[in-house]
Parts: C-alpha cells; structure tokens; sequence
C-alpha cells in the first residue's frame, strides 16, 4: 500500500529562489482557501442587519452581538441543536461500525468461499457503487418506512447496505492480498473460521479498516438526502437541521445558521487534525485499491 | 495483538451503545404520551402541521391535552415550502398522519381520497359560517380553522408625519382610498425619505425563496381576484391575466418607492422587511395579522416593541374596481382533514382533540394568545389583535373584504415559477413579459399537469 | 460522498487463486454468520429498491402500493421534458469544465508539494480540509461569499446562470482539488527514484521528464481521479441544492419555468415531489440518469486505461 508521507523525501532539499517564490505563493493561496470558513466565523457574531450590508467587514460596535447568535442558535427552529449533534454521531458511529464489522465479515467470506453466489454478492456489491441515489430514492425510502427503519437504529442498516459496496470491495481486494497459508495453518491448528477470523485475519485487515472507517465516517456525516428522506422527522442530523433552517417563513435568523455552521464544522475539524494521518491514508489507498 | 484489538473492539461498541443510549433518551421525550393515561384502547393523534411559526405553540398544546386526557398527540412540522411533499411522503408511511391539512380546492383534488367526510363531526357543527367548510358535492372534508387578513401594513406615526409635512398632497390617511392616492404618497415619501427619516416608502420586497410568497401568492391573489369576479367564476382551468398590468403596477411601486435596490431583493427575506418596517426605515409593509405578535413584541422570538396606535392597515388597492368599497383581503388556506385511512380509535381521538381545540378554555386561548389565530368557531376568544379588529371595523363600515383566491393557483411550481419571473423581473435581469407568460402560459400547463392524474 | 464514489474501478479484478477454506459441512452456518447480515442489509438498502426502481419506472403511481403498468409512457414524457434535458447539458457542460480544472489544479499543487517546498505538510492539510465539510454546508458558506461579492455589483447568485455556473465550478474545485490532490501526491511519490536518475543521465531536460517519465507513470492516478470527480461532478446535489437550488429560470413557451442552474440529481428529485402525477416521470429519470452514469463511468475508464497499457 503506497503510504504518503510528504517528510520522507523533501524537506531536507536545498530551497532554491524558485522554491521560496513557490512557497510564497502557497502561503498566499492557503489564506484564501481558509478564508471562506473564516468569513462565516466572523459572520457569526455579526447581527442579521450587519451581515447583509457586508459579510467581509469586521463586526464593528454596532454590528458586533458576541455569542447571542450562538445562544439563540441553539434552539433555532423549535429543534435543539444538541440533538441534531447526538444524531449525526450516533448515526456517523454506529453506521461506520456496523459497516466494518459486517462487510469485513462478509468479504472474508465470500472472497475465501469463492462460489458463484459470492462472486454474484461481490459483482452487486461493485455495481452498487455508481448508481446515483436518485434512482432508488424514492423505492428505498418507501422500503425502509415498510419495514420501520425510519429510526436512527433502523437507517444503520440502510447504511450498511448502501455502503456495503464500497466496503465490501476494499476488503475484498485486501483479503486478496493476505497470503492464504497463514489461515491455513490456523484451520489445521483447529481454529475455525471465528476464531481464524477474529484472532489472525481481522488484525491484518487494521489498515483497511482503518481507510473503510474514514471514507465512511466522511459519507455517512455529511449525508444529507438519505437521512432526510428515510429518517423520522422528529430526528434530525446536522445537514437536514442547517437546510431546515434556511427557510423558515422568511423569518431567517442568518446569524443563527452562522453560529450553528461553525458548531458543526469544530467536530470535523477535531477529528481532521486528531487522524490526518490516517485520513490521508485512507482516501489514498480507496482510491489506489481501485 | 490479539487481544488488545478485542479491548478496542469492545472500546468501540460500548462508546457506540452510550451514543445509543442517550438518543433513545431524547427519541422518547419528543414522542411519549399516552402510556400516563393508561388506557390503551384509546387512539392516537398525529398532526402535520403546516406552519412551521406555530411549531412550539402546537407541541405545547399538544403536551397540554396529553395531560388532561391522556390522549397522545405528536406534532410534527414541515419546513417552509415543503409541505406537499412531506405530506406525500408521510401518508405513504405506515404511521400516516391522522390530522393534516390542504389549503383549498386545489390542495383538496390531490388529498380527497385520504380525507374523511367531516359533515356530520362536531367540529363542523361548532363552525360559525358553514361557508368556512370545505366541500365537494354534499361531503365535507376539510374544516377552516384559521381566518386571516393581509394588506398593506403602515406606520401611523410615520404616515401621520408625512400628511402633517408641506410637501404632501395627501393631507390625511383616511384619504388614501385608491391606488392612484397611494401611489402619490409613496412616491413623495419615496423623494422626502430624508425629510421623514426613512429608507424608503415600502420596506424590501424581500424575494429569497423563503418569503417570495408575499408576492408570488398574496400579491397575485389580487389580480386573480378581479378577474373571476368579473366572470363571475371561482376557480379555472386557464386565467386570462385581464389585470397583469395593475399587478405590474402595484409591484412596480413596491420595487421602486423601496429601502433598496432592486438588484439587491432576490437575497432580501422577510425578515430584512419586517425589521425594516418594525425599525421604522420604511412605511409601507405588506403582509398579514400573523405579524401582529412579531411586531409588537407579543411573540417571544420578537425584539420589536411597535405599539397598538402605531399600526395601521390598507387595502392592497391597484386600480381595479369599485376601490372606495375594497377591503382587506380576508381568506382561509388551512383547513383540517382527518386522514380516512387511519384506524377508527385514532379517528375518534383525532376529532376529539380537534374539537377540545376549538371549544375548550385552554384551547381557545392557545389559538388565539400563543399562535394568533382567528378561528372560526363558535367558542372564538375576542381578538386582541388590531388587524383583526380594523377589519371587522372596515366590514362593518361597508367595505367589502378581498376573498382569497391564491388557494386555486394549479400548483406549487406554478408559484415558484412566477416567483422567480418575479425575482429576475425586479433585479433587472428579467422582463414582465416573462412573469405573464409565467402567470398565464405556466396556469393552464400545470392546471393541466396537476389534474391528469 | 466521496464513500460512495472513492475506490470504483472494480473492473479490473484479476482472476484469483479458488480456496475454499470451509469445510464443506460447516458452510452453511458459517456463510450465516458471515454474509447474511450485509447480505440481508444490501437487500434491502440496494437490492431490492433497485429493481423495484427499474419496475416502477414503467408504471404510473403515486404510492408504491397503486402502481398501475404504462409501459414507454414515462420515458417518453422524461425525453419531452424540458427542464429535464436542460439539466442535462447544464450537467455535462459543468462536468468536462469541473473534471479539467479539478484535476489541472490538483495535479499541479500535487507537483509543487513533492517538490519539496517549504510548508508542503502545513498546505496538504489545508487544502484537503474542505473535503471534511458536508455539502449543504459549504453550499450555504459559498453562497455568503459569493453574494457577498455580488452585491457590490448588484447582482445576485440566483439572477444570473453564469454566475451560478461558476460559483458551482469554483466550489467544486475548492472542495475536491484537495482530495485528488492526496491522490495525485501519492502517485508522484510511487514513481521510482532511480527513473528520474536514469532519465537526466540520459540527458532529458525537465520538460522532457515531464512528459516522458512522470507523466506516463502517473496515469494510474490520472485515471482515478478522473473517474472521481467525473461521478462525483455529474451525482452533484447537495451544493447545488444548497448554492442555486437552481435559479434563475426562463420561461419556457408552455409557461413552465426551465431553471437554468439545476443539474440532473435536483431536477429528478424535484420532478419526483413536485406533484404526485409525475411520480413515474422522475423514476424514469432516475433510470436514464443511472444508464449515464454507468456509460460515462465505463466509457472514461474504457479510454484512460488504453492509454495506461500502451504506456
């Protein structure tokens, strides 16, 4: 698995003029790529009145409401914010775990067994991955509504069979490439299949797991359609609470939506800088794995 | 190895049963109920509701009757402009709504197979008019429960203060009775706005997609109305758009005599306007009683503190008809159904909490204090709110209330597509041409569209 | 939405080694075990909504329960709806535009970085950063920005289609550069050493480097990443809901508004819950709108694989 890591090579290398003019340059094209979330930050504590004269000015006295627009943000829309966070995570947390457990399970499996069922899961499960959701949309919500998923328990099966393609792939294409006498010599030991699993491949398999988990986690919390259609409407997650809120009558409270924003960019950006390794990783080797 | 993948397997599970744990715990607290009551046999009730402004009054009603009877009773709330479609999808839901509502003869032809026939209810009974029931052949299926009443809102103060100065034509506020009038003194204001300390005459015409139903349906109600009462009809498969032209008008002022560009509107909600106008940057507000409570600071959302004396209403005028007789426009577009599909104890439950609604003390006073309504019903709380009381006042001096008419509109597209025409005309970008071809092309397409089925 | 789309060329499994691992007997509880409940789950979250997909496509309903039997009808009307075949070309004029620009940007920052520039680690973790942002979210952010802007020239995102399409554009490329960028990162620093080495002893000047050794070595990354953004680009709905939701519109001449900015994914899900008559009509496009992902998808990998092998 090709491993980024941007210290091996450079780094150590003479800057040339050229280099630092680069850098330069970077530096100034990084400013504005973090400017937009920046923006909506300071926006945040600016009055509706303020953000619509300018969104890129500082708050002056007058404009400036410090944290009100987080307090009233808080219960904007007759919907708690709190629960749309604990939606989202358990939602993002228990999907993602579900998916691993299940799909890694599954493309064991099937990729050990190798019949013509398995081959026939493990072709659908490919397929699976570039039908655009507008196609089974509407089929799939009446679905999980039939069979009562409409819950945040529920949608983490949907979650797992819509996901379980991607995943299944990924596991499957690692699975290839573990060596098969190291199972073999377990099966003669007389571990079976649990145990082989559990003790001997599912240790291997940690850094798929690890990129499944990610490319996942990276789905499942910024859905918004799916949840939207399929969930209950006394559940909310963060993407369906955010555009819920952008039209309320017209009584739009613009610097609320700003405050509830930047609240539910912090979580993504503490988990961002608490794995970027593994983030990295991860969409390198779903993307090289293919 | 192994074994500290099993500890952080487990780790992983028991963090995702603690998540688990406390979403069962908020999932419960918004959908419990009944089980105080005890009594297991009784139905349920299930209201989508449709105005999402309403929402905690609703829930908190809702908590209420949960509490004296036992009844459980879920609210939920659609988002702006998505009321159809939850609709649609709900119903296809096993848990259906029990209570929901259509805006009219446009929205009953969609729903009436799901709609129970309410004529021999209580409910219906308790009606002040049987006209506010909603009707096809000798059925009834839908009951209005709310009578509302838009026109041009103004600030006294500032009208008054415009009257008193040397340069108005228009002397008094009793004087503008006709469009030609209201225009003068807005476009006088519109010059004077210094002088009279405002932004403009008439606040934004705020046309974001969240508030451009003040024009894309109240506004066009007007149009619409002077046509079916010259041909002497109530709905219709095609308009004809004989009055577009004094729409254009009434919009041109609106867009023009304004506390901004025109360019600046298609961001502009109505929320920018109201605090415009409860600021005092503008004088002119178009829009209905439901503002009364964020005007005044009734409304706990509100920060505003207008005052009784400081409001006024106007009829829409736009130089059609007989315009000394016109009122203001006073209509319905929510009437409740009962979904016929649910089972006969969630009926039963569903037409007891509607009438405990409307005859109770409690009830009563939620409707008309928490959500402002004016309900229809013999039980009916006097109204507190001045618009509703300078309507009666008009109605009684003779005036003749504008109906509401926008309930035959073909469909939602068709409003979102003059609203847009609306958007592009007023920034500039688009022609009125458009906005007719909108009006009336758009009418008879989506008419027919609407009705294939 | 880079889960779903990330990691897609399944076509390319080579034929591997036949073990069969279980006993025969035990299979069928372990098969149980290990496959039912994904097996189960898929069924029901792809399997059977796809085909049920397929079949409701043909019939007109309102409710997946009064579904009656109509044949091509839904098809038919899909083909004669305007809104519908303006989103298409809306879509593909947006795609080749996005696909070029994502992946020229991501490529070349992808090559500064691992020129070993001062800083590189600190800008990889900011220009992956927005890819963590759902796209509600940054739709909602850009459109603040951009009107922002916009307003001190009197104009409006929603008022004019070339603003809208660019905003889109700029958004898209704001967001995924990022993420190909990481891909392209990696490929880069796979190409061996010692080529490099072996090319400037045969005195190959940079450009010629360029083209004859990185080049060819990064079209593995090239193919992926143009297979990621191209799907990404044309299932795109979250901004374009959130940023445009479509405006502005021109009036057809049956009086309908055609919007000028809604790509396919919008369009269908508006046919679907715009009125209950043209149900039929959006699973029919939802059909046609999965057939072209499929043809492009295999289409582009058909060509920038050739290329790969002739390498």
């Amino acid at each position: 698995m090709a491993k980024v890591k941007a210290k091996e090579r450079p780094q150590k290398k003479k800057q040339t003029l050229g280099m630092k003019i680069l850098t330069v340059l970077f530096t100034v094209i990084s400013v504005f790529y973090v400017a937009p979330v920046f923006i909506v930050f300071m926006n945040s504590f600016k009055t509706n009145a303020g953000i619509s004269a300018g969104p890129f000015e500082f708050p002056t006295a007058e404009t400036f409401v410090g944290f009100q627009s987080y307090i009233s943000g808080m219960f904007y829309g007759n919907y708690p914010f709190w629960k749309t966070i604990v939606c989202s995570f358990f939602i993002t947390v228990g999907g993602v775990a579900l998916i691993l457990v299940c799909t890694s399970m599954c493309a064991w499996y099937i990729q050990r067994s190798n019949t013509i069922v398995c081959k026939i899961i493990y072709y659908f499960c490919i397929f699976s991955m570039v039908v655009p959701f507008q196609m089974v949309m509407f089929t799939l919500s009446k679905t999980a509504d039939t069979l009562s998923l409409n819950t945040p328990w529920g949608i983490l099966i949907i979650y797992l069979g819509f996901g379980a393609g991607l995943a299944v792939f990924m596991f499957s294409g690692f699975v290839k490439s573990i060596p098969i006498e190291i199972e073999e010599a377990a099966d003669v030991d007389g571990a079976g299949p649990m145990r082989t699993f559990f003790g001997i491949v599912l240790p291997i398999m940690k850094p798929t797991f690890i990129s499944v988990a990610i490319l996942e986690t990276m789905w499942i919390w910024n859905d918004y359609l799916l949840p939207y259609l399929i969930l209950d409407k006394t559940y909310r997650t963060i993407p369906i609470h955010i555009q819920y809120l952008n039209g309320s009558y017209g009584h739009t409270d613009t610097t609320a939506i700003m405050a509830l924003i930047v609240l539910s960019i912090v979580p993504i950006v503490i988990f961002y800088f608490a794995c970027q390794k593994y983030i990295i990783e991860g969409v390198v080797a779903g993307a090289v794995k293919g | 190895m192994k074994r500290k993948n099993v500890t952080r397997v487990a780790a992983l599970t028991l963090a995702g049963l603690m998540a688990a744990g406390s979403l069962a715990g908020c999932g419960e607290s918004s959908s419990q109920g009944g089980s105080t009551g005890g009594d297991a046999k009784k139905g349920k009730v299930y209201y989508l509701n449709f105005k999402p402004e309403q929402d905690a009054a609703w829930q908190d009603l809702a908590a209420k009757y949960t509490e004296e009877t036992g009844v459980q009773v879920t609210v939920k709330t659609a988002a702006e402009g998505t009321y159809e479609q939850t609709l649609t999808a709900e119903m296809d839901k096993s848990e259906a709504p029990t209570l929901f509502q259509v805006n009219g003869p446009v929205g009953l032809a969609n729903w009436k197979d799901y709609c129970e026939d309410l004529s021999k209810s209580d409910i219906y009974s308790q009606l002040t008019s049987q006209d506010y029931g909603l009707k096809d052949g000798d059925a009834v299926y839908g009951v209005g429960y709310v009578i509302e009443t838009y026109g041009i809102i103004y600030n006294k103060t500032l009208l008054q203060k415009y009257c008193d100065s040397d340069f108005a034509t228009v002397k008094s506020i009793d004087e503008i009775n006709s469009f030609e009038k209201l225009k003068t003194v807005a476009d006088e204001i519109q010059a004077n706005k210094e002088a009279l300390g405002v932004d403009g005459a008439f606040t934004s015409a705020g046309m974001e997609a969240s508030s451009d139903w003040r024009f894309k349906t109240h506004l066009a109600n007007l149009p619409i109305y002077f046509e079916y009462k010259d041909e002497g009809i109530s709905s219709t498969d095609a308009i004809k758009g004989t009055y577009l032209d004094n729409y254009k008008n009434i919009f041109d002022l609106y867009i023009t005599d304004s506390t901004c560009k025109g360019s600046d509107l298609a961001n502009k909600t109505g929320s920018d306007a109201e605090t415009e106008f409860a600021t005092g940057k503008a004088v002119f507000y178009q829009n209905g009683t439901w503002e009364y409570g964020m005007l005044t600071g009734k409304d706990p959302k509100s920060t505003f503190e207008m005052t009784d004396d400081q409001l006024g209403m106007l009829p829409v005028y736009i130089g059609v008809g007989d315009e000394a007789k016109q009122g203001l426009c006073t209509g319905c577009e929510n009437y409740w159904c009962v979904n016929k599909d649910a089972s006969e104890d969630d009926k039963a439950a569903t037409l007891d909490f509607m009438n405990w609604c409307v005859t109770s003390e409690v009830g009563t006073t939620a409707l008309a204090d928490d959500m402002g309504f004016v309900i229809p019903f013999k039980a009916a709380k006097e109204a507190t709110n001045v618009f509703v009381k300078l309507d009666n006042e008009l109605t009684a001096n003779g005036k003749t209330p504008v109906s509401w008419n926008f309930t035959t509109m073909p469909s939602e597209n068709w409003k979102n597509g003059v609203g847009t025409a609306l958007t592009q005309y007023a920034a500039g970008t688009g022609e009125w041409d458009d906005v007719v071809k909108a009006f009336v092309d758009g009418w008879k397409t989506e008419y027919a569209a609407a009705n294939a089925g | 939405m880079f889960g779903k789309g990330a990691a897609s060329l399944p076509f390319l499994v080579k034929k591997e080694r036949q073990m069969i691992m279980f006993k025969k007997r035990a299979r069928k509880i372990y098969s149980l075990i290990f496959v039912l409940p994904t097996l189960a789950a898929f069924i029901i979250g792809f399997v059977y909504p796809f085909f049920n997909g397929i079949y409701l496509s043909f019939c007109k309903f309102k409710t997946t329960s009064n579904a009656t039997f109509v044949g091509f009808d839904n098809y038919i009307q899909a083909f004669q709806n305007e809104g519908f075949l303006r989103s298409f070309w809306f879509t593909a004029l947006f795609v080749v535009v996005s696909v070029i620009l994502i992946n020229l940007i991501a490529f070349f920052v992808a090559y500064v970085l691992t020129l070993g520039i001062r800083g590189s680690n600190v800008f990889r973790t900011i220009f992956f950063m927005p890819n963590l942002v759902g796209g509600i979210i940054l739709g909602y952010i850009w459109q603040l920005i951009f009107n922002g802007i916009l307003q001190n020239f009197g104009s409006n995102i929603e008022l004019d289609a070339t603003y809208g399409f660019w905003g889109l554009v700029i958004l898209m490329c704001w967001q995924q550069a990022g993420y190909m960028m990481i891909i392209y990162i990696a490929g880069f620093q796979s190409v061996p050493a010692d080529l490099y080495e072996a090319a400037r002893i045969d005195g190959a000047g940079k450009k010629q480097v360029l083209t004859s050794v990185t080049l060819p070595m990064m079209m593995p990354s090239i193919t992926i990443c143009t297979f990621l953004t191209l799907t990404n680009s044309f299932k795109l709905f979250d901004q374009n809901l959130a940023l445009t939701n479509g405006a502005p519109g021109v009036v057809s001449s049956s009086g309908t508004m055609v919007y000028q900015t809604e790509m396919m994914a919008l369009n269908i899900y508006k046919t679907f819950y715009a009125n209950q008559n043209s149900r039929g009509v959006g699973q029919a496009e939802g059909v046609i709108f999965f057939v072209l992902v499929v043809v492009i998808a295999l289409a582009q990998l058909y060509f920038t694989r050739r290329k790969e092998v002739q390498q």
